[in-house]
């Protein structure tokens, strides 16, 4: 049973692993903006269902896989705009706005691609360009570490960069930290003479470019396709990991990266009797669990702290 | 001669449905402390907003060192060298206190990149200039009230203020802060030669702290005055004045049995401090016990906990004879209690239903308005609510118009009217007339009157001096979570009762003969 | 009469522009890629109604939608989002599912109401579990419910799909079928419309009942609205908040009891596609008012089942369901953004007003 179980852990899993990870790690990070300016956004798997199908479009149109990058972020930001225009001016419920994005993402994806470009199920061309794998030269020539690090497509090098840069954006910048503040305390930030529905606008559309360039990868990474439906709940599966992260990019990235391994794992724990749906249950029940223990332990923060300021009351008042 | 760095020119500022400031002027001098007074709704918050730029006032004009204010927008006012503490902090909670100080002009690194260690040294800079001692590193929203006040502190001088605005600051500070606070105004203002206005309806640290004062009233201004020339007696009679009382009412019958007791109570606020300290006192039936006090002196909390809203920390509470500690509402309802809650928009009513469902809960499952305790009597029930509609003179379209449409007068007389249907031997009532034209004033008075009468207990909390004194057979202030001062009907007026509501004075040796 | 008088007539005004730009939206969509709008309308009321197989259909697809919209609105009136909706119809399908499987044996009648009392008691502890965690910790409910949707649907397609298959070889994929006997007569042949359709009208009925004329729907209605005045007023809000979750999540499993004892005829992992989602939206953007989501339940229903028609005549997509379904959302959505807003720019100008009248009286 050991053995079977160590006969797992091949290179072939931890490659499952990152390309898993990679366009869930894209579209968290953008998750992370809007989360941390207070904005609870589930309509990160339209965003990356739309970003995933122009990207295949206009690569297909201009024979060119930059082409379709380009347009995924512009459709990223455009669908950024809209929501912040409903979630943040109108106010509407980000609850419904985000499943709504869902639903009308899914179904103009799907006619349009069997309306306008005579395709069901997947389309598949190769006039769709896909971007270039990458070898990364002298780490690929190291044994069993070279596999697992070289050779993927561009974005999986690209979403390991942008961990740290979101990561510098939020908590090394001025700009960042207004945004955390305008989800925290958006009077603080009002008061100290900056608004913070820019802030939320800005955050919303940054989560769009995300989303879009994980639809880009996702659809342009590895197979040059677009299928119906693609993302896979991808978008709800960067959200958890944004609530099991805590909304801290180097948390939100292992949480893609565990919740990718997991899913690998589920495939090849089935060869062993482990059943793949319950496998691929775990890291969903583990956000659940992850939001209890958060919630509960900030709870408790803030009664010792009160505790404490009595405490103190007490003894000054005698 | 001091020169004048703040004037305020006719400053009306008008809300919907209230006159918040009314054509008020004065001026504020360079290098002073200026205490602003006044009860609740005295319009002092409001004029302080209008200088700080949240409020754009309605007519009327601000002059800041001389150069009137264009545009009222907090930037504006902090680009003129005013800052403003609010009552409610302005602290994002996860960020250091440096980081909170340096919102919004944080020192870059090329530019684009926040340079951290250059707004801690900024902000330890400033601590070792002004004397205002805290730790940049710290989280905000791990260090104490009192420091957290000094990083609001800090924050308008880190921003070159050299006016500064404190709204009510020591509501949330103990006595120690309070002093530590004041060590640090007087020094700012010797030594940088700050101006410092403070919001209080504390008349001790009036005296204390300030050189000048300024008496506000129902948005209109009252007075300036020097301090040395008053004193807190003066003070408290300008804060009142001599409204003219409404008509005497008939209170009829004799006291009975004790039904509300209260022993030795404690009880903390949201914050977690203690905001009852120690309050004991008796209702007995066919009394009403007045509560004169301002507001965030712990009378809300005291009502809450006798009601069931807030847990009690010590002590105890007796309704009808039964200890209620630990009780729910529901369970401290059934003993024979109603109660009008001091916000009735939060509390009292849902204001997405209409007149009939807010006026029948808490009887919809007696027998006369449901079958089996389940199933609804529809039209008895709306023949109850037009009933009650007429008896309360309730004006507006019917029954069934939203609550929230209704105005703030109606809207009290069906808390009023659905609370007092209850028929309990005990009344809680809070504030029952705040924001009610005058003829429903008139109204719920009576109906209080008639309750008193039919021997009902009842306590009466009320920020309206005319309204406690009209209607309660005894009074009690309270000030700081304490009882400071009992009165019989008669043994005082209400300018020497607000004597007592600013200040502790239980350990004063009686009176002035 | 006077019920007429108790609709918000603005609203209805409003939600009636609403469906016809949503539908024009559709129109200009089918002409931009080369289809004829009207022939495609016209095909999608002919396609719901034109036969009694579609009419059929159309009416079953209505009651799913409508009672997942009113287990919504149960949910919201007491004050909790339940958005774990098509996980608890999941658990309570599949559970309702292996009772007639296992207790075939026994009469139809105690096997029906045995599967029933299971898919309610299923559905409604699922919803339960979510209910305590928000009611004692305080954890977003819209949050653990998402999550657990995923667990509910992965650990039910294990289930259906491995130790709980069928055995039988004609069957591709999921439960073996239930018996003849414990399926639910259809009420139109060939269609999707079964005996099960009368027991969600009482269940709609009951739900009507409940909320708008008992005292417990009416301590509901207020708990939801003001949980603090509710608490004021000696309600127990904890509990009914709690009551009115596990209530949805009864009426979700109850949904999938009616799915496979009504049509399917078996339990396999694709029961439902997102219904709940569906249903729920709509009880969204009709404020919870079960009458509402009935009316609009039939207007969906309607272009649902139709849309399939266009898409096997015409070659339109039967996406534009979707497409026209979100477009109504958004569009009643920006509606009350826009009402807000032009509420608080009205209250402004008043006060702006007062104040000049003041200014002007006192000759300043």
């Amino acid at each position: 049973m050991w053995e079977q179980i160590t006969a797992l852990f091949t290179v072939g899993l931890f490659q499952n692993t990152i390309r898993n990870a990679t366009p869930v790690i894209l579209a968290a990070l953008g998750g992370l903006f809007t989360e941390h300016a207070g904005i609870m956004n589930i309509g990160m798997e339209g965003m990356i269902l739309g970003g995933a199908f122009v990207a295949v479009v206009f690569s297909f149109t201009f024979a060119s896989a930059p082409m379709g990058v380009l347009f995924a972020v512009l459709i990223g930001i455009i669908i950024g705009l809209f929501f912040a225009l409903f979630v943040v001016k109108l106010k509407s419920d980000e609850f419904i706005i985000g499943m709504t994005l869902n639903t009308f993402s899914a179904g103009l994806t799907v006619y349009l691609l069997r309306t306008v470009f005579h395709q069901t199920g997947s389309w598949v061309s190769t006039d769709i360009k896909g971007l270039p794998p990458i070898d990364i030269p002298v780490i690929k020539d190291i044994p069993l570490l070279g596999d697992i690090l070289s050779g993927y497509s561009i974005f999986v090098y690209i979403s390991w960069v942008l961990v740290f840069l979101v990561w510098v954006f939020l908590y090394r910048t001025p700009y960042g930290f207004w945004m955390r503040a305008s989800g925290e305390h958006p009077e603080a930030l009002e008061t100290a003479g900056i608004d913070p529905v820019k802030m939320k606008v800005l955050s919303s559309v940054l989560c769009g470019i995300f989303c879009g360039l994980s639809g880009a990868h996702l659809a342009l990474g590895y197979l040059n396709c677009f299928a119906e439906g693609m993302s896979a709940s991808r978008g709800f599966i960067a959200f958890a990991c944004v609530v099991f992260g805590m909304a801290n990019p180097p948390k939100v990235f292992g949480a893609a990266l565990l919740f990718g391994f997991l899913q690998a794992l589920a495939i090849r724990l089935q060869s062993v009797g482990i059943p793949s749906d319950l496998t691929e249950a775990v890291p969903y029940l583990a956000t659940v669990l992850m939001l209890v223990y958060i919630t509960v332990r900030s709870a408790n923060k803030k009664r010792n702290r009160a505790k404490k300021a009595m405490a103190v009351q007490a003894a000054e008042e005698g | 001669m001091q020169d004048s760095i703040i004037k305020f020119e006719n400053i009306t500022m008008q809300f919907p449905g209230v006159l918040a400031n009314d054509n008020v002027s004065f001026d504020i001098k360079q290098g002073e402390v200026f205490a602003l007074v006044g009860e609740n709704g005295a319009g002092k918050s409001t004029l302080m907003n209008v200088l700080y730029g949240i409020n754009t006032p309605t007519a009327g004009n601000v002059y800041i060192k001389g150069k009137k204010m264009e545009k009222f927008h907090p930037s504006e006012a902090i680009a003129c060298g005013v800052g403003m503490v609010h009552q409610h902090f302005m602290l994002v909670p996860s960020f250091t206190v440096a980081q909170n100080i340096a919102l919004s002009k944080e020192p870059r690194k090329s530019k684009i990149f926040y340079d951290l260690k250059a707004a801690e040294k900024a902000t330890s800079d400033l601590v070792e200039d002004y004397g205002l001692v805290v730790d940049p590193k710290a989280v905000v929203e791990e260090i104490s009230v009192g420091l957290q006040q000094r990083v609001e502190i800090l924050k308008t001088l880190y921003r070159g203020a050299d006016i500064l605005i404190l709204d009510e600051p020591t509501a949330v500070l103990t006595p120690q802060e309070t002093e530590e606070l004041f060590d640090v105004i007087r020094r700012i203002v010797k030594e940088k030669n700050m101006t410092v206005i403070i919001i209080t309806h504390k008349l001790n640290e009036v005296m204390a702290i300030s050189d000048r004062v300024g008496v506000m009233r129902k948005g209109k201004l009252v007075g300036v005055e020097n301090t040395k020339d008053v004193n807190e007696r003066i003070l408290a009679s300008m804060m009142v004045g001599r409204d003219v009382l409404l008509g005497k009412v008939n209170k009829t019958g004799t006291p009975g049995d004790v039904k509300i007791e209260v022993k030795d109570l404690h009880v903390t606020d949201n914050r977690g401090l203690l905001a009852v300290k120690g309050v004991d006192l008796n209702v007995r039936a066919g009394e009403i016990l007045g509560v004169a006090a301002i507001e965030g002196n712990g009378q809300s909390e005291l009502l809450e906990a006798i009601t069931g809203l807030r847990d009690i920390e010590a002590g105890e509470v007796y309704i009808e004879g039964t200890k209620i500690n630990g009780m729910d509402p529901g369970q401290i309802r059934h003993l024979g209690l109603a109660h009008i809650p001091e916000d009735r928009i939060a509390t009292g009513v849902s204001v997405q239903s209409d007149i009939t469902d807010n006026l029948i809960i808490g009887k919809e499952t007696r027998p006369e308005f449901s079958k089996y305790k389940l199933q609804l009597k529809k039209s008895t029930i709306v023949r109850y609510a037009n009933e009650i509609f007429e008896k309360f003179d309730m004006r507006g379209a019917g029954v069934d118009t939203k609550v929230g449409s209704l105005s703030g007068g109606n809207m009290q007389k069906v808390v009023v009217a659905r609370e007092f249907s209850f028929n309990t031997p005990v009344l809680i009532i809070a504030q029952p007339t705040r924001g009610v034209d005058v003829g429903a004033i008139e109204f719920i008075h009576q109906c209080i009157i008639d309750k008193r009468n039919e021997g009902c207990a009842i306590i009466l909390v009320s920020a309206d001096l005319d309204e406690v004194f009209r209607l309660s057979d005894r009074i009690i202030t309270m000030y700081e979570g304490k009882i400071t001062g009992e009165f019989a009907e008669g043994e005082i007026d209400k300018m020497g009762i607000s004597y007592y509501m600013t200040g502790d004075r239980s350990n004063e040796a009686g009176g002035e003969a | 009469m006077k019920f007429l008088n108790k609709i918000d007539k603005k609203y209805v005004l409003t939600l009636i522009i609403c469906i016809f730009v949503a539908l024009l939206c559709g129109a200009f969509i089918m002409l931009a890629t080369g289809f004829n709008p009207i022939e495609a309308y016209a095909t999608i009321i002919e396609g719901a109604i034109g036969k009694p197989r579609l009419l059929g259909n159309t009416i079953e697809k209505f009651m799913t939608l409508c009672l997942l919209g009113l287990a919504t609105a149960i949910g919201a009136k007491g004050g909790l989002f339940n958005v774990g909706g098509e996980g608890q119809l999941f658990f309570g399908a599949l559970a309702s599912t292996m009772v007639g499987l296992t207790l075939s044996s026994l009469p139809a009648p105690i096997v029906i109401l045995l599967a029933f009392l299971t898919a309610v008691v299923v559905g409604g502890f699922y919803a339960w579990i979510p209910a305590m965690l928000k009611v004692k910790l305080n954890v977003s409910e819209i949050i653990t419910t998402i999550m657990l949707n995923t667990v509910a649907i992965k650990v039910v397609t294990y289930l259906v799909n491995g130790p709980w298959v069928s055995s039988s070889p004609a069957v591709s994929k999921g439960t073996d079928y239930l018996p003849d006997k414990l399926a639910f007569t259809k009420l139109i042949a060939a269609s999707n419309l079964s005996t099960g359709f009368i027991f969600g009208a009482i269940l709609t009925f009951l739900i009507w009942y409940f909320m708008k004329m008992t005292t417990v729907g009416l301590q509901m209605k207020l708990t939801g609205e003001n949980p603090r005045f509710a608490r004021f007023s000696g309600l127990k809000s904890d509990k009914i908040m709690v009551g009115s979750m596990v209530a949805s999540g009864a009426i979700c499993g109850f949904v999938g009891m009616t799915l496979v004892y009504g049509y399917n005829g078996q339990m396999v992992d694709t029961i439902s596609s997102d219904y709940y989602f569906d249903g729920m939206l709509v009880a969204m953007i009709m404020n919870y008012n079960p009458i509402g989501i009935v009316i609009m339940s039939v207007f969906f229903a309607i272009l649902n089942t139709g849309a399939n028609m266009i898409d096997m005549t015409m070659g339109i997509s039967s996406q534009i369901y979707d497409i026209i379904f979100s477009v109504l959302i958004f569009l009643m959505a920006a509606n009350k953004g826009f009402i807000e807003w032009f509420n608080q720019s009205q209250a402004k100008k008043k006060a702006r007003a007062i104040a000049k009248e003041k200014a002007g009286k006192e000759g300043i």
